[in-house]
């Protein structure tokens, strides 16, 4: 059996935080972007576990868990304000939300 | 496990040294235990507790103002105590005293839980003075995500109000967009800084002192510039530089007033002190300064151009203010740029941050004044007659508008002024005619505020229906404190302390 190389764990890594960017970019849906946003995070997670190991040092793994916590509590706030949101508007579609205009 | 070892590294967690980010971060606590245990009744004074601590806590800062710590780091590098540091954290604190004051009288109009907005603020308060003494990017990036998760729940504190959850929501999107980007960016620059490979490599990649001297041994390593731009990416996400700045007109309109000014203005010096000490001289950054400055240059230019003609065709003040603070972000960035090269840039950024907290939050205090139960409805027509019906706030608002313009004697001039010289003596010459046309493009519009306030009269429908929010009387407190504020804006206008001395080591 091959091991994986760092290069193969980049790789994966930025693609996923490529798909996570693009998805931001051009989705209306808000559940869908906020995921495209947990792509991104888990992306760098991947990366610093993969560079942790190559580097031989515990920072990239313990970094891990902060981010963990980070997006856990991103989530949660987040999901808040979504409810919070479609309770008052119905609807989460990013272009029907323009209440804010000059 | 090796208990030494373990022994060791707790010796280094001198807690004393960051005792007024605890003293807030158990206020913010303290807080939230008096509205269990306090009757209803007494619950007013809550705000008064959190007002009072933090004036406490300032205190105390100024007290053990040249601690013997400057210089040292704690937490095994996690902070490095510096006076620019101590400078940053009582500029945090001032700006929660007055946030604390504005909530008061933005709160009271709505139907909400109030102890929440001054706990909330108190933690954020805490997280930008952590931020602004961090010397490690684990650091900088969980306390920066305290902070903007902090703030994404006070932008969208109205929950009753479509405005305030969209602005929340939109926030929330961009800002944890730009959580995403710079956390990249940190990774890559730590994988790339503990590469075994490369020459100047550590074990210990995400300290500042050891990644600078990573960065100086690599001068041309594709994966880092790239870490580099994106952690920059990210940071320009934060204090709304061009081509980032699209949040900022919709979350500055539709967040409660108080929220506003915390996010203009201390949100912002966070994201500068950040990148004063990633770009600066003696920055993490400083040897890829041939990638850094051209970045920031036209990121300056940009965001000044944009931001001046922008908030030319706003009605809606909280938008202009919001769209004048993206062209002082520019006007900062020429600041940051210019410290590539001087150390006294720096300085001049430091003054102009303090410039810029006195006079908006002398503007916002007007604001406030002027806002009813729709935070997000304050048009300029609204301020027709101001001047008088309340000769005080219209007084109040012309230095703070004056001060944001930068017109002599008031301190946003001197602002201004030290930051061109710095930007002149540095040689960039264009951005700094770029930045002298802004400055003529926002007197105009500054100008059309304090024409409404001063010379349009206020006429009623003729149907009788009142098309304007009611003015909320001016209390003592807040008298004091606009008062104080609108003579600052005089006083530093012309004595600038310890920053007047950057002009003569010219």
């Amino acid at each position: 059996m091959i091991a994986p190389t760092l290069n193969a764990y980049l790789a994966v890594a930025v693609l996923l935080f490529a798909i996570g960017l693009i998805g931001v970019l051009i989705r209306r849906n808000t559940l869908v972007v906020f995921m495209c946003l947990e792509l991104m995070l888990v992306a760098s997670t991947l990366a610093l576990v993969a560079f942790s190991r190559y580097n031989g040092t515990m920072d990239g793994n313990v970094f891990v868990f902060f981010i963990l916590t980070v997006a856990a509590a991103e989530v949660a706030v987040g999901l808040a304000i979504i409810v919070a949101l479609f309770r008052k508007r119905q609807t989460i579609q990013l272009d029907q939300l323009n209440t804010l205009k000059n | 496990m090796n208990l030494e070892a373990v022994k060791l590294a707790a010796a280094d967690n001198l807690w004393s040294a960051l005792f007024p980010e605890l003293m807030l971060a158990g206020l913010a606590l303290l807080l939230l235990v008096l509205e269990i245990v306090l009757p209803k009744k007494h619950h007013v004074v809550i705000p008064d507790v959190a007002s009072a601590g933090l004036l406490g806590t300032l205190i105390g800062l100024f007290i053990n103002w040249n601690s013997s710590l400057i210089g040292a780091e704690t937490f095994n590098g996690l902070i490095h105590h510096t006076h620019q540091g101590q400078m940053m954290r009582a500029f945090f604190m001032i700006c929660a005293l007055l946030v604390c004051q504005l909530g008061r009288l933005t709160l009271a109009r709505q139907p909400m839980p109030k102890i929440e907005f001054y706990h909330i603020v108190l933690v954020v308060t805490a997280a930008m003075m952590l931020l602004a003494q961090s010397n490690h990017l684990l650091m900088l990036f969980v306390v920066l995500e305290t902070l903007t998760i902090g703030l994404y729940i006070l932008v969208s504190y109205h929950r009753t109000s479509t405005a305030s959850l969209e602005a929340g929501l939109k926030y929330l999107l961009m800002g944890a967009l730009s959580s995403g980007i710079l956390l990249f960016g940190i990774v890559l620059l730590y994988g790339v800084a503990g590469n075994p490979a490369l020459p100047a490599h550590s074990d210990n990649a995400m300290y500042y002192p050891e990644l600078t001297r990573f960065l100086e041994g690599n001068r041309d390593n594709f994966v880092a510039g790239l870490g580099i731009v994106l952690v920059l990416v990210g940071v320009g996400f934060k204090i709304g530089a061009f081509p980032f700045q699209i949040w900022v007109p919709d979350v500055y309109q539709g967040a409660p007033t108080p929220v506003t000014a915390f996010l203009a203005v201390a949100s912002k010096a966070a994201g500068f002190a950040v990148l004063m000490a990633l770009c600066g001289k003696d920055g993490v950054f400083a040897s890829y300064q041939a990638l850094t400055t051209p970045v920031l240059t036209v990121m300056a230019a940009a965001t000044i151009i944009f931001g001046n003609l922008a908030a030319l065709t706003q009605h809606n003040v909280k938008r202009l203010i919001g769209l004048s603070g993206v062209s002082h972000a520019g006007f900062l960035l020429l600041g940051v740029v210019a410290s590539a090269t001087s150390v006294l840039a720096t300085n001049a950024i430091y003054f102009y941050l303090f410039a810029y907290l006195i006079a908006s939050f002398a503007v916002f205090g007007v604001m406030t004044h002027l806002a009813g139960p729709d935070d997000s409805d304050q048009d300029l027509d609204h301020y027709a007659g101001l001047a008088k019906e309340s000769p005080f706030l219209a007084g109040v608002l012309a230095v703070g508008l004056g001060s944001l313009a930068g017109i002599p004697p008031l301190a946003g001039f001197m602002g201004k002024f030290l930051v061109f010289v710095a930007a002149y003596q540095s040689g960039a010459r264009w951005l700094l005619a770029i930045a002298a046309a802004g400055v003529v493009v926002s007197i105009f519009y500054y100008f059309g505020w304090i024409k409404a306030a001063f010379f349009e009269t206020w006429t009623p429908p003729a149907d009788g229906a009142p098309t304007r929010p009611a003015r909320t009387p001016v209390t003592w407190v807040t008298g004091c404190a606009l008062g104080f504020l609108a003579l600052a804006s005089v006083f530093f206008g012309f004595y600038q302390g310890p920053f007047g001395q950057f002009l003569a080591l010219k």
